[in-house]
């Protein structure tokens, strides 16, 4: 029954985000050739055993036990091979796995595999056969590039409706800046097709003229509309596969500064653009990211590696009108943009070095990691992510504005990990504590918590009589007699069955 | 008519206890079985009672995020008591935004029309009149006034009183088991209240209710939780307060002290804070700007000990003498009056310290985010189709649970902890609402919710300053600065004015660009 299980993840619905998100002009063109006969596939002839069936055991971490090892489950989805022994696939159909077994179409035999790298902020993942022997005489599937709108494409894999591979087949709708919704956080460049691309097809190819255009990875559940299906277009696969050259995987880079268009008469007058419908507006600038303390929140951005950017912060890149993100999206950790903008009405430029905006990270899902954690008394103390966030329904006003705002208020400089009092285990030496639960931890002891590193070393100072937990927001601290909370400690943790009293991390 | 109401949202704590609302003419009655002797709600078809008259009211509230229209009128029927000069005694409710509002004789349908002549809604208490005419004084000739008993306590005895169809009088027996404070109809302060048991049968007018003892009014009907059969009471010494509050000529409302305590039940705590095991007290965790414990001196740490000679509790309860262990805001807001004395004893550093001053009260429109609005229009201004309002809690709560995401999550918590707009000198917390479709306001049609700063240069503390700023613009351009994305906005000061032209009276039945009174 759990077969799916993956595919209910992948296939989670997600309706626009964004209020600003600006539709690029209709790019109507013809199909230079369209694709109109179908060539009959003969499964038994071996040329589609590089697509292969990944059958996944899970185990999804627990952030309400943190101590504890979680949910067993599992789910299915799609890979294929690109290479000697290297099967591509989603991040979110082996995420959290602790058991991988590859099987091909037409053998039932199961071979155990292991992730080579995992690219959560993108979706995609390397996996390798344990035993490499046995798909040394497979074909890998060769990439091609972006396809044009309304030509044919298939899409192979091994979505629910049976257990054997299937193609299914339609055209390429929408070239698109999309949210991934494996983090919900992330966008990047996705491909619509209106092939059908089911609960199992993630993972999978989806071709045109014999090469790889696309991995499948979501869509809408039929609720919300029918015949809308994304992939993972080659840009964005190749920019993967780049990056892990070096042995690992370094996430995308980002600029973390937020774009306005500039439709307004008064506000293109007032800034200086002249009126040829190039220059957008800086609206927000994060301070820790790529272009803090280069841009500033009124300047207006022209350019991006030479190619305008349009009010409405559109550029013409590789044909198409696309996100002027997609150019940093490109780029690799250490790389460079430059950037020509307008300030005060003079144009200047800078060079700007890319990094990672870490700070968006806690905002989205993470997985194949442990939940970090620190027990004290029989009070629990974790970092504010998503996960935490999701896992507790937390309802706090406070808790809740934090998470909310934590870039929009720029809550990270001052705290850049928020440690939350999730739960309070009752025991005689903290029944007064329990109404805390789920509150930010401010201070312990004098010291500022800005990481769970930081309860950790408070906790460890044994000065004083008294154990004080400042909670932001709360007009009381919770006090602890130290004596009767060390007292208390291992009565509560026998009790409350907890292997360990902390989990830090294996860093 | 509907008797349902939107008011009935803000009164729901978490049981949703029903108003003593019954179900309406037009919803079916379930047929009743024959309940047991002594719990049965006893119907007298002969009785009547001189004291009592209906109160159909008629209320309209404004549009909160369109504010210069008015929602559809809806219609509340409630049974007012008759007090000595003519005067009707209601819940606040029951009036609140009235658009019109008539008496009628219980028996004969005879109808007079009446008006408000002074209300408390944080007391949740109106009293109404009835202006000086032939019509006025048949109406009022064969009425009595009722006194009032404010001598009740727990385990008493008293009766709901409703009028049927013809105007005989019903009675629903209720015996006191309660009481406690609690807030009425808006958020922010505590009065007294008493909880009564027992079932209160539905009858068609029943927006307020009047509570009697042995024909002396006890108190009148807050709320009526069906299902647990738990009444709760407005009682009659808040309504005594109310009335001699009213009968000196001017109203200065109830006097709250204005801080915030933690109670010291926990013994680790009370070692910390320095309390002897045995000793009384509650730990003061905020005191209010402005209010009157800041007046008297009181500070944020200090063991709040006794008020006017009360000893407080480590709950924060004191000993009342007529219903016991009782929150101690009673002492201030129910027995107390506005420019009353206070002499407050609290434990600093140790050392017992004594204060003393006069009590007062901060009204609504001290706080930097309105606590209620009843009977005017939220005030606003609309510039070139920008819509900017000052924000209030009725505003915030108009947003249903799932809608409280970014801009009004983050509006909501400047409401729960103003201080820091506050300190910087902020009156209101100015805002944009909304941004109607104009050609000045082209581009910004998807905003809404940004905090305003700033506009042409000047910092905006009130909708007043905005409509000042606005007259002052260089370059012709108005230059907007936001607490939030995108921070800055500009408009065309000579379009955005016909755009203004054009909005009057136009499609959106813009009768006027602001409301500052």
């Amino acid at each position: 029954m759990f077969a799916f299980h993956t595919a209910c993840m992948n296939f989670r619905q997600f309706l626009p985000l964004l209020a600003f998100a600006v539709l690029p002009p209709a790019m109507a063109q013809p199909a230079p050739e369209p694709a109109t006969t179908s060539q009959a596939i003969d499964v038994g002839s071996g040329a589609w055993d590089g697509v292969v069936n990944i059958d996944v055991s899970v185990l999804f971490p627990d952030y309400r036990e943190p101590w504890n090892a979680g949910q067993p489950s599992g789910g299915s989805g799609t890979g294929f091979l690109i290479g000697k022994n290297r099967f591509l696939t989603n991040a979110h159909v082996v995420s959290n796995a602790t058991r991988i077994l590859i099987r091909t179409s037409n053998d039932p035999e199961p071979h155990p595999a292991k992730i080579v790298h995992i690219a959560h902020d993108c979706d995609l993942a390397l996996i390798e056969a344990e035993d490499a022997k046995h798909f040394e005489k497979l074909t890998p599937l060769d990439f091609g590039g972006i396809p044009q709108l309304n030509t044919e494409v298939i899409a192979i894999g091994y979505p629910i409706g049976g257990d054997r591979i299937s193609v299914t087949r339609g055209v390429v709708s929408r070239i698109d800046f999309r949210p991934y919704s494996h983090t919900g956080v992330d966008s990047h460049l996705a491909i619509q097709v209106d092939a059908a691309i089911n609960p199992g097809n993630s993972g999978g190819p989806v071709m045109q003229g014999g090469k790889v255009v696309g991995v499948a990875f979501q869509g809408f559940s039929g609720r919300v509309a029918q015949n809308v299906g994304y992939m993972i277009p080659v840009p964005v696969i190749k920019r993967f596969l780049k990056d892990v050259e070096d042995g690992r995987y370094d996430h995308y880079v980002d600029l973390a500064a937020s774009d306005f268009p500039i439709e307004n008469p008064a506000q293109a007058k007032a800034l200086g653009t002249n009126g040829d419908g190039v220059g957008v507006m800086v609206a927000d600038v994060e301070p820790a990211g790529s272009v803090g303390g280069i841009l500033k929140v009124g300047d207006v951005i022209l350019g991006i590696d030479d190619n305008p950017v349009l009010n409405n912060g559109l550029v013409r890149f590789e044909g198409e009108l696309m996100d002027m993100n997609e150019i940093v999206e490109r780029k690799f950790a250490g790389d460079t943009i430059k950037l020509a903008f307008q300030r005060d009405g003079k144009k200047q430029e800078a060079t700007v070095k890319l990094t990672r905006f870490d700070p968006y990270v806690r905002l989205g899902a993470t997985y194949n990691q442990r939940p970090r954690y620190i027990v004290h008394a029989g009070l629990v103390f974790q970092p504010m992510d998503r996960n935490l966030m999701d896992a507790n329904q937390i309802r706090d006003a406070t808790v809740s504005y934090v998470f909310d705002n934590f870039l929009t208020d720029k809550l990270y400089v001052e705290r850049p990990e928020p440690v939350v009092l999730t739960s309070v285990l009752p025991d005689e030496v903290n029944t007064w504590l329990a109404p805390y639960a789920q509150s930010i931890v401010d201070e312990i002891n004098g010291v500022k918590i800005k990481s769970l590193r930081d309860v950790q070393a408070a906790l460890a100072e044994k000065d004083g009589k008294f154990i004080e937990i400042r909670l932001l927001e709360k007009n009381r601290p919770l006090v602890l007699k130290r004596e009767l909370a060390e007292a208390a400690h291992a009565r509560i943790m026998r009790t409350y069955n907890i292997p360990a009293d902390s989990y830090m991390g294996d860093e | 008519m509907k008797l349902l109401l939107p008011l009935f949202l803000l009164f729901t704590i978490c049981v949703v206890p029903l108003l003593a609302q019954t179900p309406g003419a037009a919803s079916p009655k379930k047929k009743r079985p024959v309940p047991a002797a002594d719990s049965v709600p006893v119907t007298l078809p002969a009785a009547q009672n001189n004291s009592l008259v209906k109160v159909n009211a008629t209320s309209q509230s404004y549009n909160l995020h369109l504010p210069w229209q008015k929602e559809s009128p809806t219609g509340r029927r409630g049974l007012g008591v008759v007090l000595a000069g003519g005067r009707v005694l209601v819940t606040a409710q029951m009036v609140a935004d009235a658009t019109y509002i008539e008496l009628e004789l219980p028996e004969s349908g005879q109808k007079v029309p009446a008006k408000v002549v002074a209300v408390d809604y944080e007391a949740n208490l109106a009293l109404l009149e009835t202006p000086p005419s032939d019509k006025q004084k048949t109406f009022f000739a064969g009425l009595k006034p009722m006194g009032l008993d404010s001598t009740a306590r727990i385990k008493d005895d008293v009766e709901v009183l409703q009028t049927g169809r013809v105007g005989e009088l019903i009675k629903s027996p209720l015996t006191i088991n309660k009481v406690l404070t609690r807030r009425y109809i808006v958020e922010g302060s505590n009065f007294l209240v008493y909880e009564a048991a027992g079932i209160v049968r539905s009858e068609a007018n029943s927006f307020t209710l009047p509570v009697v003892k042995g024909g002396k009014l006890v108190g009148l009907l807050l709320s009526y939780d069906s299902k647990n059969q738990v009444t709760t009471i407005l009682p009659a010494p808040i309504i005594e307060h109310f009335l001699k509050d009213v009968a000196d000529g001017s109203y200065e409302g109830f006097p709250g002290l204005g801080m915030e305590m933690q109670s010291t039940q926990d013994e680790q705590f009370r070692e910390y804070l320095g309390l002897k095991p045995d000793a009384p007290g509650v730990l003061i965790s905020s005191v209010v700007k402005g209010g009157s414990a800041e007046k008297v001196g009181m500070k944020k740490g200090d063991v709040l000990v006794s008020i006017n000679g009360f000893t407080i509790d480590t709950r924060g309860d004191y000993k009342d003498p007529q219903y016991g262990p009782l929150s101690s805001s009673h002492l201030v807001r129910g027995r107390a009056y506005v420019s009353d004395k206070i002499e407050i004893k609290v434990l600093r550093e140790g050392k017992e310290v004594t204060l003393s001053g006069q009590l007062s009260r901060r009204g609504p429109d001290a706080h930097l985010v309105l606590p209620y609005l009843f009977d005017k229009g939220p005030r606003y201004v609309l510039m070139g189709g920008m819509l900017f309002q000052e924000l209030s809690r009725p505003y915030l709560g108009s947003f249903g649970e799932e809608q409280r995401g970014g801009a009004i999550l983050r509006l909501a918590r400047i409401a729960s902890h103003p201080d820091k707009y506050e300190e910087a000198g902020r009156k209101k917390l100015v805002f944009l609402s909304m941004v109607l479709p104009t050609p000045s306001a082209q581009g910004y049609d998807k905003l809404g919710g940004q905090v305003i700063n700033k506009v042409n240069g000047k910092a905006i503390n009130s909708l007043d300053d905005l409509a000042e700023a606005f007259k002052n613009v260089k370059d012709s351009v108005h230059v907007i600065e936001l607490d939030d994305f995108p921070h800055i906005l500009y408009l065309d000061a000579f379009n955005a004015e016909r755009d203004n032209m054009r909005l009057l009276n136009g499609a959106y039945r813009i009768g006027s660009l602001k409301r500052l009174e």
